[in-house]
């Protein structure tokens, strides 16, 4: 094929997914999709291989091409143009019944040429909790409607009598009603561009080009793993809920042009619902290393023949039905994201070719607070507060990280104004801003997290309540690299006001000065009632290098910016200040004590 | 005399695992180093910016090179756990 038709269906290719995600945003309504960007749209191999991988959360690109595998499997015989699959079983694809699959087959002159697949969080998906996350579900039974594959369209043809159960097993049946209908309008999108790009090339031109995608994506990455040295790195990840604690461990291979990665002494699976499945996992790895390892290559199965994975059956890396999994999202599958990213991160740095590559870890703990209630306007509201994707960058080997950066898994993920929230629900905003030493410390500071704190506010019934599965409010998850700390955790205060607060307390500006009992809350369902408040922080990225390498002025200006502590820069940095500039003197004294006390420290045998 | 780069912060030469700073020689090269490092351990809930959720025995180690007193490597560990082992292979591989 020549090089310059091979770019434009290349091109064409990416234009599909891009026109398809923009159809799911304009056509969804809620601010989980069009605001924070919890979607994902791909195309497929007529096999269910990957074929092009799109944007959203990267978690999902291999997960869906399980569920288009699982459908080709469970409908064979049966799969006919105009059909539409729904799929959103765990332990057949799926991450968590709220992340449906809407799976549609591409025929072309009556030949299946190829599938595309979407997903969005869906409003609500019948969960013992709204909004779908269930932190004190004991099985994947209490989390809602669970389908290994069913038919929604036939031959064009709206199946009524599953679209009605469906929507009769699920709060706020309108809402789910167009977040289907955004996702069936994103695979209408996704068939027509593909279909006119087969007719103005032909099929088996396409279908050249793309298999020649899939080859060239496989050589380039095994390229790169060959001019990547070869070791063994390890990370470990903690999460925590209700006193439990649980782990991720990784131990990462490189080795010529392979890449394994074996999660062997990974906790037991929890009876808590912060589990993953294996697909789940090859996803939560998948995520970062699509973006850390193949910026510049085409994402697609190709990418995925280099890497073998190990996850012990019976982990909460792996777990068996029926454990519960609805907070594997922002659980499991985070931190298996999180070890991944580490691990990939100190193989890049110990590469001279690629040292400016790599990364700490960024944004690593969603906190995903889900509220639900009746609204301002007697309606109701369920729906995430989307700072929650708003993130925090890791440091570079070669910059800062950037403050309140996105993530990694999510490479367009947001948040959305605090005017379009306040809208949606009855709450007003005290303050939403960076948080100060949030950002882990290094030569390259992390980007910093955020605070925010929220009050009830015009609620017909008093207030509001929410949902929160904040694991890892104990442990920090955004890993710092070669001296580099990580960056600050997540945190969770209910104040509980006072019987009477005085006018001039309810427009607080910080945690310390909102009056009332403050008491940190992490897992399970809370109120938001009367004049309370709810008190949310978001975790920082890690940080790269000793922070004693940083540039005393850098650590100044971070000060003046309120991003650290005066206390952090002297205590961490090793920078003393003198009102506005920095004490050059008493600088180098400190740091060079700092040093010298480090070595007088024992070894760590 | 060849010298590969490990991290940012060590290096391989002449076989040993060395500091980046300073070439002070740690250990062999294919065996995990944090032994020869000098650790310090630091209460992570104590850390400016730690809230008081923040798990109360988890700690920050540190470790630093025992002849410049450069830090090498982090890692957040329960007093239980070993260290995270990273380990370049002496075989080939690229740079």
């Amino acid at each position: 094929m020549d090089p310059i038709t091979f770019s434009i269906i290349r091109h064409r290719l990416y234009r599909v997914v891009e026109e398809a995600v923009i159809t799911l945003k304009h056509v969804s309504g809620s601010a989980i999709t069009n605001e924070g960007h919890d979607l994902m749209v791909s195309l497929y191999q007529p096999d269910g291989s990957l074929l092009l991988g799109g944007v959203g959360f990267l978690h999902h690109l291999t997960s869906a091409a399980e569920a288009c595998k699982a459908i080709i499997r469970r409908f064979e015989g049966q799969i006919h143009e105009g059909d539409l699959f729904l799929l959103n079983d765990p332990f057949t694809a799926a991450l968590h019944t709220s992340d449906i699959y809407l799976i549609c087959p591409i025929h072309h002159e009556g030949r299946l040429i190829a599938w595309s697949a979407c997903f969005v969080h869906v409003y609500d998906i019948g969960a013992m909790n709204p909004g779908g996350f269930a932190p004190d579900a004991q099985d994947v039974f209490s989390e809602g409607f669970s389908s290994p594959g069913l038919k929604l369209i036939d031959r064009g043809e709206l199946r009524q009598d599953v679209w009605d159960t469906l929507l009769n097993m699920v709060r706020g049946p309108e809402m789910v009603a167009l977040d289907l209908r955004s996702m069936i309008a994103c695979n209408n999108v996704a068939k027509d561009r593909m279909l006119a790009l087969v007719h103005k090339y032909g099929v088996a031109t396409v279908h050249e080009a793309c298999q020649t995608l899939i080859e060239q994506s496989e050589s380039r990455l095994r390229q790169r793993l060959a001019e990547l040295p070869d070791g063994r790195w390890q990370s470990r990840q903690y999460l925590d809920v209700k006193g439990e604690v649980y782990k991720v461990v990784l131990t990462m291979t490189k080795k010529g042009d392979g890449l394994v990665f074996d999660f062997t002494g990974s906790s037991p699976q929890s009876k808590y619902s912060l589990n993953c499945t294996r697909w789940a996992s090859l996803g939560g790895l998948f995520a970062p290393l699509f973006p850390l390892l193949c910026y510049d290559i085409t994402w697609n199965e190709g990418v995925i023949r280099p890497i073998t994975v190990i996850a012990p059956e019976g982990s909460i890396v792996n777990c068996t039905k029926p454990s519960p999994v609805s907070v594997a999202t922002v659980g499991a599958i985070q931190s298996v994201n999180n070890a991944a990213c580490t691990t990939m991160g100190k193989l890049l740095a110990a590469s001279e070719k690629y040292a400016d590559q790599a990364s700490a870890v960024w944004h690593a703990n969603h906190f995903a607070i889900f509220m639900f209630g009746r609204n301002q306007r007697g309606g109701e509201s369920i729906g995430i507060l989307t700072e929650t994707f708003a993130g925090a960058g890791g440091a570079r080997t070669f910059a800062d990280g950037v403050d309140i950066g996105g993530e990694v898994p999510n490479p367009i993920s947001r948040m959305a104004n605090v005017e379009t929230i306040e809208a949606m629900f009855p709450i007003r905003y005290l303050f939403r801003r960076r948080l100060c030493d949030s950002g882990g410390a290094g030569e390259r500071r992390g980007g910093t997290g955020g605070e925010m704190a929220i009050v009830a506010h015009d609620a017909p019934d008093g207030g509001i309540h929410y949902v929160l599965s904040g694991k890892g409010s104990k442990f920090p998850q955004s890993e710092g690299l070669a001296g580099g700390s990580p960056g600050a955790v997540n945190d969770y205060v209910w104040v509980h006001a006072p019987e009477s607060l005085p006018q001039d307390e309810c427009f607080a500006q910080a945690l310390t000065a909102i009056p009332g009992r403050k008491e940190p809350v992490s897992w399970g369902v809370f109120p938001l009632m009367g004049d309370d408040a709810l008190y949310v922080r978001w975790n920082g990225g890690g940080g790269v290098g000793d922070p004693l390498r940083r540039e005393a002025t850098r650590v100044l200006q971070d000060v003046v910016d309120q991003t650290i502590s005066t206390r952090a820069a002297t205590e961490v940095y090793g920078v003393v200040l003198d009102g506005e500039s920095v004490d050059e003197a008493a600088t180098l004294a400190l740091r060079q004590s700092m040093r010298g006390s480090r070595r007088a420290k024992e070894l760590a045998r | 005399m060849s010298r590969r780069r490990m991290s940012p912060t060590l290096s391989i030469e002449s076989g040993h695992v060395v500091c980046a700073g300073c070439n002070h020689s740690l250990v062999r090269e294919g065996s995990g180093w944090k032994h020869a490092a000098v650790l310090s351990e630091v209460v992570a809930a104590s850390m400016p910016g730690a809230p008081s959720a923040m798990h109360p025995t988890l700690l920050l180690r540190r470790f630093s090179c025992p002849n410049c007193g450069e830090l090498l490597d982090t890692e957040t560990a329960m007093a239980e756990d070993p260290f995270l082992d990273d380990v370049l292979e002496a075989s080939h591989g690229g740079r």
